[in-house]
C-alpha cells in the first residue's frame, strides 16, 4: 500500500476545491440558476470536476485500486509526481476559464493530461500485476481509458477556441512550427462541430466514462464488503458495464453530432443504470449486517439518484426538442444532479471510510496486539454525519428547485443547505486527523512485559 | 508467582482484545480464527479475514502475532492467514452477530 500521506494529500485538496466551489455559488447563484454556457459556469464546473471530484477520486484510486483487485501500486514516485502536474493544471484552468483566456486554459490543460498520462500509465501498469481479474479490474480499466478520451477532447475543444496566427511564418520543421500547425488541424476539425455539442460530448465522457463507470464498477467491491454481503450476479455486473461502455460510445458520437440517434444511446444508458441497480439491490437485500452505516447511506441515496437523472436524460435526449429558457434550466438540473447529487454525494460517503482508514492505518495499525485501539467509526462523529447527510439532500432539493425556476435567491438557500452539510463534513476530517496528531490508545490486559504498550 | 498454562481457551480469551476496524467486532467472535495449535511455547494459529484483499491484511495479522507474544509462555508466535475455506457471516458466534447486527440467514 502506498504511504497515506499521498492519498491523504490529493483529498485535501479535493476537500479544498469543494468548499470554494459550494462557496463561489452561495455567492454567484447565477451560475445555477442561468444558462450554463459562460464562462463562471465552465470554471466552476471545472473547479467542482476536477479540483473536488478528480483530486479525490485519483488520491483513493491510488490507495484502493491495490487493496480492491489484489495488487501493489506500480510507482509511488509517479502518482506523487502525478500531484504536482494536477495541483498546477486544473489550479491554472479554473483560473483561465474564469477569465476567458482560452490559450492559457489549453496550457494548463497540457499541464493536467501530462498528469493524467501518468496517473493512467501507473494504473494501467498496477492493473497488469492484477492476479486475478474481475468485473470490478474491467471498469476500471474501461475508466482509465475514457479518462484519457475525456482530457483529449477537452484539450481538442480547447484548441477548436483559440487561433494561429503565427502559425504560418514558423517553419514547418522546427517544433513550435509544427506544434501550432498541428493545433491548427485540430482547431480546423473541431470546427466541423457545434461548440455546445463538443463541450457536451466531452462532459459526457468525462461524467458517464470515468465517474459513473468506476461507482458502478468499484461498488460491486466495495458495497459487498461493507455491508458483509456478496455479489449476487457476475453476469448482471459484467453486463451493465458492457452496457454502459457500449451506451457511452454511441452517446459520444450522437452528441457531437447532434444526431436524433442520441436517444436510443441514452436508452442504453438507461437499461445499464437499471440492470445495475437491480444487482445493487440484490446485494443489499442479501447483506447480512443489517444496520447500513451514514456513508454507506449516503453512496446509496447518491446512487439512487440515477433515476431522476436518467428520466432528464431521456427528455433532454429526445428528437426535435427545443432549446428554450426552460429546457436550458433542465440542461442544469441535469449537470447538477450528475456533479453534486450522485458523484458528490456518492464521494462523500465513501469518504467516511476513505479518510477513517488512511488515518487509522498511519496512528494504530502498529499498535494492534500491543494496546487497544479504536475502530473506524470510532474517528468522527456519527451525529454530526448526520446533520452533514440531511444538510446535503435538503440542499439537493432546495437547490434543484432553484434551478429549475431559475431563481438566484432558492439557489443560494439551497447552498446555504450545502454549507451546512460541507461544515459538519469539516468538523469531522479536523477529528479525524486529530486521531493522526494525538493517538487515542488504552492499555490491553494480560500483558506480556517483554512487549510493551507504546503509548 | 505462578504461570496460567496456555490453551485454545486462553488463546481465543486473549485474541478477543484484537479488533477488525472496519467492522468494530474482534476477530475470534468475527469467527476469522480457524484453528489454534499450541506446543512447548509456541502458539501457531490459523486466521483469515473478511474479504481477501482486505486493507488490514498485515496489520491485523501482526497484531495478532504481537497479542500471542504477549501472553505468559509464548516464546514464539506463528500467524496464517488463509482464504479457504472463505470466511462467511455465518461462521460469526451469537455474540459476533449481536455486535455486528448480523442477520442468522
Amino acid at each position: 500500500m502506498p504511504s497515506t500521506g499521498l492519498p491523504l494529500t490529493f483529498i485535501l485538496a479535493g476537500l479544498v476545491s469543494l468548499f470554494a466551489g459550494i462557496g463561489w455559488v452561495l455567492v454567484r447563484p447565477a451560475i445555477l440558476s442561468t444558462y450554463h454556457y459562460n464562462q463562471f459556469v465552465i470554471a466552476a464546473t471545472h473547479l467542482f470536476v476536477l479540483g473536488w471530484v478528480c483530486s479525490v477520486v485519483m488520491g483513493a484510486m491510488y490507495q484502493l485500486v491495490p487493496v480492491a483487485l489484489e495488487t501493489k501500486l506500480y510507482s509511488e514516485r509517479l502518482a506523487k509526481i502525478h500531484l504536482l502536474f494536477h495541483l498546477v493544471g486544473f489550479a491554472g484552468m479554473v483560473w483561465m476559464f474564469n477569465v476567458w483566456n482560452i490559450k492559457q486554459v489549453g496550457h494548463f490543460g497540457s499541464v493536467l493530461v501530462v498528469g493524467v498520462g501518468l496517473f493512467v500509465y501507473n494504473l494501467v501498469r498496477t492493473l497488469l500485476r492484477v492476479p486475478k481479474w474481475s468485473v470490478t479490474a474491467t471498469a476500471v480499466t474501461a475508466a482509465l481509458g475514457w479518462l484519457a478520451l475525456t482530457v483529449t477532447v477537452g484539450l481538442c475543444v480547447a484548441a477548436g477556441k483559440c487561433t494561429y496566427e503565427t502559425a504560418d511564418a514558423l517553419p514547418a520543421s522546427s517544433p513550435v512550427g509544427a506544434l501550432e500547425r498541428g493545433l491548427s488541424a485540430v482547431a480546423g476539425f473541431m470546427a466541423r462541430f457545434d461548440a455546445l455539442s463538443a463541450m457536451h460530448a466531452h462532459a459526457h465522457l468525462g461524467g458517464i466514462g470515468f465517474f459513473t463507470m468506476l461507482i458502478v464498477g468499484v461498488s460491486y467491491k466495495l458495497i459487498p464488503m461493507f455491508t458483509l454481503s456478496e455479489l449476487q450476479s457476475k453476469l448482471r455486473a459484467g453486463l451493465s458495464i458492457v452496457l454502459l461502455n457500449i451506451g457511452l460510445v454511441g452517446s459520444f458520437v450522437t452528441i457531437l453530432l447532434r444526431s436524433p440517434w442520441k436517444l436510443a444511446f441514452a436508452l442504453v444508458l438507461v437499461a445499464a443504470l437499471m440492470v445495475y441497480g437491480i444487482e445493487m439491490f440484490a446485494i443489499l437485500r442479501a447483506r447480512k449486517r443489517r444496520a447500513i452505516e451514514w456513508g454507506i447511506k449516503s453512496f446509496l441515496t447518491a446512487i439512487f439518484l440515477f433515476a431522476p437523472l436518467s428520466v432528464l436524460a431521456v427528455i433532454l435526449s429526445w428528437p426535435g426538442l427545443t432549446l428554450n429558457a426552460f429546457t436550458g434550466q433542465l440542461e442544469n438540473l441535469y449537470g447538477f444532479l450528475g456533479i453534486i447529487g450522485v458523484i458528490s454525494f456518492a464521494i462523500i460517503g465513501m469518504l467516511y471510510k476513505i479518510i477513517p482508514f488512511l488515518i487509522w492505518f498511519k496512528s494504530y495499525s502498529k499498535q494492534i496486539g500491543r494496546a487497544q485501539v479504536p475502530s473506524l467509526a470510532d474517528l468522527y462523529s456519527e451525529k454530526l454525519q448526520i446533520v452533514g447527510y440531511i444538510g446535503f439532500v435538503a440542499g439537493l432539493g432546495v437547490t434543484s428547485f432553484g434551478i429549475i425556476s431559475a431563481n438566484a435567491i432558492v439557489v443560494r438557500i439551497g447552498c446555504s443547505f450545502f454549507a451546512v452539510s460541507l461544515g459538519t463534513l469539516a468538523v469531522n476530517v479536523a477529528i479525524m486527523f486529530s486521531h493522526s496528531a494525538n493517538p487515542r490508545l488504552k492499555p490491553l490486559a494480560n500483558r506480556n512485559p517483554a512487549t510493551p504498550a507504546r503509548l | 508467582m505462578t504461570t496460567n498454562p496456555i490453551t485454545e481457551t486462553l488463546v481465543l480469551e486473549t485474541l478477543r482484545q484484537v479488533i477488525d476496524p472496519e467492522i468494530g467486532c474482534n476477530i475470534v467472535d468475527l469467527g476469522l480464527i480457524y484453528s489454534v495449535s499450541i506446543s512447548d511455547g509456541k502458539v501457531s494459529v490459523i486466521m483469515t479475514l473478511t474479504t481477501p484483499g482486505c486493507p488490514m491484511h498485515e496489520s491485523i495479522a501482526q497484531g495478532v502475532q504481537a497479542t500471542l507474544l504477549g501472553l505468559d509462555g509464548v516464546a514464539n508466535a506463528e500467524v496464517e492467514v488463509v482464504w479457504d475455506p472463505p470466511w462467511h457471516p455465518a461462521m460469526m458466534s451469537e455474540t459476533g452477530r449481536a455486535l455486528t447486527g448480523a442477520r442468522n440467514s
